[in-house]
């Protein structure tokens, strides 16, 4: 079963290289360049769709604390390893470290009166002291946090693509069931659960899924601006998107250009991949400041 | 029309309800009644959203809520009116979205349903909100955003209809058009109504029950124009509370012609607590 599951995941995935591979650009020739193109393509659009939610629920905050529990997982994986236990991977001590954050600050935040910030904040707090006290422990963790830190989409491997593509499929899934009631949801809490939404389930299950997201992404981005992957597509998209079905494809769209851009000049002009998807994002973002306009009212 | 136990559409019994440990509501007993206008009254911070939270099973309490069957033996279907709802007003969000993201499970990215998209165009041209369909929930005023709650309210045709506050900060017009609405949901659909509201006028004309809470408890509850007596009024809203109608209609009149709706003009009959008013007039004795 997860045997051909695998092998499904895998022809797919070497399909679309096919494809990338067949668009009329010299630097497609180059693996390295296909895979980062293909991993772009899946991810990008992916965090615009969640981003959008995100923005709704005002969660930048809670991305970014989940990002940052990278440090912990990662130094907790290699700490595992260190002692022995070999069968430990990093990148799943990392994915399983976020949840069991993402689930305390949902619970915390459902069962008492602290502001969401304030409780974020002490779990921000929490797990960057945790890494940095592992990190502490054995300088020999430090040098491979670089690319936690920074992200380097040049060099996935199938690996990563096959999360990136089961990423893809899960967002896609979730987005096309839970998208009408969560819209519910980011209005009101009781006006939502009164429409027959079960608000606590939806609750939980978003967060999973931008712990996932975040925890998927930190591979192109880099755990320091992965959330910008999430809140500056979905930010443009709401300048632009005149209704809630719009939003969707714009956060998307903006998100697909600003990885492919991004990409593009980061080959070309040599600097950081991360770092140029952000700022090709923030610079559409910018213009769409531009077509804001005052819509509404004048429309009637 | 008669208030009696019998005709209860929901019946509340020893409901308690604490929150963070402090008790709000300590011991309400009362009823509402079939296809009625139930008025829920009583001074600020006396625990009517609670009560209504209770009743909807939005919060936690103890004792017994129970709900009178419906047609098909059921348990009613109910909707709820938030008082002014904080939301996010930036939110590329319009009203027709709010009411087909209700309706259909396809998601809005992919395109409204027509037969959503239908049954959100019938409930905004009940209320009067059509000409608004198309535009931003956050460019609607408070009194178009409370018509747009209560077309959603009526998507699915409820048999209960909970409405906090809902005329709070709405002009004339606006409340006019609101009451008229509830007194012909009321006739039309056999809905049973229940209205947390200040506004005296609007209680002693077109309620057919009232409740009145204060401190935790039902202080009286019955017909409007035999329940809102001085004494009665004192006690739920205090000593320099008194009644003041500064309408033609200030005698008791316990409520409207069923088939004109609103016979009165809001714009001119329109009654309030006041504290301390200057000239205290006997308020609606029965």
């Amino acid at each position: 079963m997860m045997e051909a599951a695998l092998w499904l995941f895998d022809a797919v995935i070497s399909g679309l290289l096919t494809a990338i591979g067949a668009l009329p650009f010299e630097a497609v020739e180059a693996g390295f360049i296909r895979r980062a193109l293909l991993t772009v393509l899946l991810v990008a659009p992916v965090c615009g769709m969640v981003g959008v939610y995100v923005v709704n629920f005002r969660m930048a905050f809670f991305s970014d604390a989940i990002s940052h529990s990278a440090f912990a997982g990662v130094a907790l994986g290699f700490l595992a390893v260190s002692a022995g236990l070999a069968w430990v991977d990093p990148r799943l001590t990392l994915v399983a470290l976020a949840i069991v954050v993402g689930l305390l600050i949902t619970a915390a935040k459902r069962r008492t009166e602290l502001g969401t910030d304030t409780i974020i904040g002490v779990a921000f707090a929490g797990v960057m002291a945790l890494g940095i006290a592992i990190i502490r422990f054995d300088p020999r963790f430090q040098r491979d946090f670089a690319s936690f830190l920074y992200g380097d989409v040049l060099t996935v491997d199938q690996a990563d693509l096959r999360i990136a593509l089961l990423l893809a499929i899960c967002v896609s899934v979730f987005m096309t069931i839970a998208y009408n009631r969560l819209l519910l949801v980011g209005l009101n809490l009781d006006l939502a659960r009164t429409r027959g939404v079960a608000t606590r389930a939806y609750d939980y299950l978003f967060a999973v899924l931008v712990v996932l997201v975040v925890t998927a992404t930190i591979r192109i981005s880099g755990l320091l601006l992965v959330t910008a992957l999430l809140v500056v597509p979905a930010a443009t998209a709401r300048n632009l998107a005149r209704s809630a079905g719009q939003v969707l494809w714009y956060a998307a769209g903006a998100g697909v250009l600003a990885g492919v851009g991004g990409l593009v000049v980061s080959i070309g002009y040599n600097i950081a991949a991360s770092a140029a998807i952000i700022l090709i994002g923030v610079a559409l973002f910018g213009l769409s400041l531009g077509f804001r306009a005052d819509w509404g009212r004048s429309a009637r | 029309m008669a208030t009696r136990d019998a005709d209860a559409a929901v019946r509340m019994r020893g409901v308690r309800v604490a929150l963070s440990g402090v008790t709000v509501l300590s011991d309400i007993n009362a009823f509402f009644v079939q296809a009625g206008i139930n008025a829920l009254i009583g001074p600020n911070g006396a625990g009517k959203t609670t009560l209504l939270k209770a009743m909807l099973g939005l919060t936690p309490f103890s004792g017994h809520v129970e709900f009178a069957p419906d047609e098909s033996g059921r348990m009613p279907r109910a909707a709820y009116v938030p008082q002014r709802l904080d939301f996010d007003r930036g939110s590329p969000i319009t009203v027709t979205d709010l009411l087909c993201a209700d309706r259909q499970r396809r998601p809005l990215f992919l395109g409204a349903s027509h037969r959503a998209a239908a049954q959100a165009h019938e409930k905004l041209r009940l209320v009067g909100a059509d000409r608004l369909a198309r535009l931003p929930l956050g460019k609607l005023s408070g009194g178009e955003f409370q018509r747009v709650l209560l077309a959603l309210a009526l998507l699915g045709d409820p048999r209960l209809l909970l409405l906090d506050e809902p005329v709070a900060g709405i002009d004339m017009v606006g409340e006019q058009l609101f009451c008229d609405l509830l007194v012909q949901l009321r006739v039309t659909q056999r809905m049973t109504i229940v209205i947390v509201s200040h506004d005296q006028s609007f209680v002693t004309q077109h309620a057919d029950h009232v409740v009145c809470i204060n401190d935790g408890v039902v202080q009286c509850e019955g017909n409007p124009s035999k329940t809102l007596t001085p004494d009665n009024i004192r006690r739920v809203f205090g000593d320099h509370i008194v009644l003041y109608d500064h309408g033609p209609h200030g005698h008791a009149h316990a409520h409207c012609d069923e088939q004109h709706g609103c016979g009165h003009s809001h714009a001119d009959s329109h009654g309030h607590l006041h504290s301390h008013s200057a000239v205290p007039q006997e308020p609606n004795q029965a």
